[in-house]
C-alpha cells in the first residue's frame, strides 16, 4: 500500500505556478495591444504669415481638392453610446464610426472618385517633366509642391489618405489649405 | 527528534512562488497601464497611413494637442475649446480665440521654462520674427472634421505663435477596421 501511495504522490503536479504564468502572459498581451505604434506626418507651415511685404515670384502648385460626395452616417453601435452623450468612464463624448462616407477628388482639373485613381494621376503628374519648377534656393529644378484643399464636411482621415497618396507619388512638399468653413 | 518538533518545522516552511508571481503581475500591470508619458494622449483612433515617418523617439518637450471627434481641443486632459460652447465657424475671429490663447500659453510657458527653442528668422523687408524651432504634435481622430485641424494649423502659423514645425499624428494600424500596414514603420520608397 505504501509503495502505491508514493507513486500517487509523485504523479501530482503543482499547477499553481503554471496558471500564474499563463495569467501573467494574458495580462501582458492584453495591455500591449493598447499601445498601437504611432507615426507622424511632418508639415512645415509658412514662417512669414500675415507679415510679408516683399514681392515673391509665384510658384506653380498642384491643387488637390477634396469634396464630400456622400456625408455618411455616424454609427455609435461599437462604442455603445448615443450622440451628444458623455461616457462617464472617460468624461469624453462617445466615439462613432462614419458609415458610407464618400469623397471625391479634383487633382488639378480632373475629377476622380477612387483613391487608387488619385494615386495613379498623382504619379503621372510627378513623372511629367512639365511638373518640374525652378527651385529658388538651389537655382535648379524640383517637383512642384501640392496643396491639399479640404472642403467643408471632409474629415482628417480623408486628408491623411490624400497626403499619403501625394507622398507615395513622390511629392516632397505638401501644403494644406483651409479656412473653408465647417460642414453645413 | 520528537513528533511535535517535526510538525513545527513543517509548518514554518512557506511557499514564496505565488507571492513573487503576484508581485511580478502587479509590476507589469502598473508599468503598462499607468504609463505617465501617455497622460497627454487622448484615446483616439488615428487614420492609418503608409508613407509616414515613425514616431519612435518623440521629443520630450513636444506639446501635444488632441482634437476629439466633436472638434474639442484637449491639452493635458483639459478641454480648452468646445465647439458647442465657442461656435464652429472660424470665419468669426472670436471662435478661434480659445485655441489661440492655448497656443500662446504653451509658447510662453515653453519659452519661460526654456523647454522650447526660439530662433530668429529674417522674413524680409527688415522684419524679424521669433519662431519656435521645436515641433508641435496635433493628434486628431480619423473622424474629426478637417475644419478643426486646419484651424489649429492656421493658428500655429500666426507670427505671434509661430510653431512652424507641425506634426500630424497618424497610425500604422487602423484600430477601427483592424487594417494594418504590411511593413511596420512604412518608409518612403
Amino acid at each position: 500500500m505504501s509503495a502505491i501511495d508514493d507513486a500517487q504522490e509523485e504523479a501530482k503536479a503543482d499547477m499553481t505556478p503554471m496558471i500564474d504564468v499563463v495569467f501573467l502572459m494574458i495580462i501582458f498581451f492584453i495591455c500591449i495591444d493598447f499601445k498601437v505604434l504611432e507615426s507622424k506626418l511632418p508639415a512645415y507651415l509658412p514662417k512669414d504669415k500675415g507679415s510679408q511685404n516683399t514681392v515673391v515670384e509665384p510658384q506653380e502648385q498642384l491643387s488637390v481638392r477634396i469634396y464630400v460626395d456622400n456625408a455618411g452616417t455616424p454609427d455609435y453601435s461599437k462604442g455603445g453610446g448615443s450622440p451628444g452623450v458623455v461616457n462617464p468612464n472617460t468624461g469624453r463624448p462617445y466615439r462613432f464610426a462614419l458609415k458610407d462616407h464618400r469623397i471625391k477628388w479634383e487633382v488639378g482639373p480632373k475629377p476622380l472618385y477612387k483613391l487608387e485613381d488619385v494615386k495613379v494621376e498623382l504619379t503621372r503628374i510627378a513623372r511629367d517633366p512639365a511638373s518640374q519648377v525652378k527651385d529658388a534656393k538651389t537655382g535648379g529644378k524640383k517637383l512642384m509642391s501640392c496643396v491639399i484643399e479640404a472642403y467643408p464636411g471632409t474629415y482628417y482621415d480623408d486628408v491623411a489618405k490624400t497626403a499619403d497618396a501625394c507622398n507615395e507619388a513622390g511629392f516632397a512638399e505638401i501644403n494644406f489649405g483651409g479656412g473653408l468653413g465647417p460642414k453645413k | 527528534m520528537s513528533e511535535v518538533s517535526k510538525l513545527v518545522q513543517q509548518n514554518v516552511e512557506m511557499d514564496m512562488t505565488p507571492m513573487i508571481d503576484c508581485v511580478f503581475l502587479l509590476m507589469i500591470f502598473f508599468v503598462l497601464v499607468i504609463d505617465l508619458s501617455q497622460k497627454s494622449l487622448e484615446d483616439l483612433i488615428l487614420p492609418r497611413a503608409v508613407f509616414q515617418e515613425p514616431d519612435d523617439e518623440p521629443p520630450e518637450n513636444r506639446p501635444i494637442i488632441n482634437v476629439l471627434q466633436n472638434g474639442s481641443v484637449v491639452y493635458n486632459q483639459k478641454v480648452f475649446y468646445d465647439p458647442d460652447e465657442h461656435g464652429r465657424d472660424f470665419r468669426n475671429p472670436n471662435t478661434a480665440k480659445p485655441i489661440k490663447e492655448l497656443l500662446l500659453a504653451i509658447r510662453t510657458q515653453g519659452v519661460n521654462e526654456k523647454k522650447l527653442k526660439l530662433v530668429e528668422e529674417d522674413i524680409g523687408g527688415g522684419k524679424k520674427i521669433l519662431l519656435i524651432d521645436d515641433p508641435i504634435l496635433i493628434r486628431a481622430d480619423k473622424w474629426t472634421e478637417w475644419n478643426y485641424v486646419g484651424e489649429i494649423m492656421k493658428q500655429c502659423s500666426m507670427p505671434d505663435i509661430a510653431f512652424w514645425k507641425v506634426e500630424l499624428a497618424l497610425s500604422e494600424q487602423d484600430k477601427e477596421t483592424g487594417e494594418k500596414n504590411a511593413k511596420l514603420g512604412g518608409q518612403k520608397q
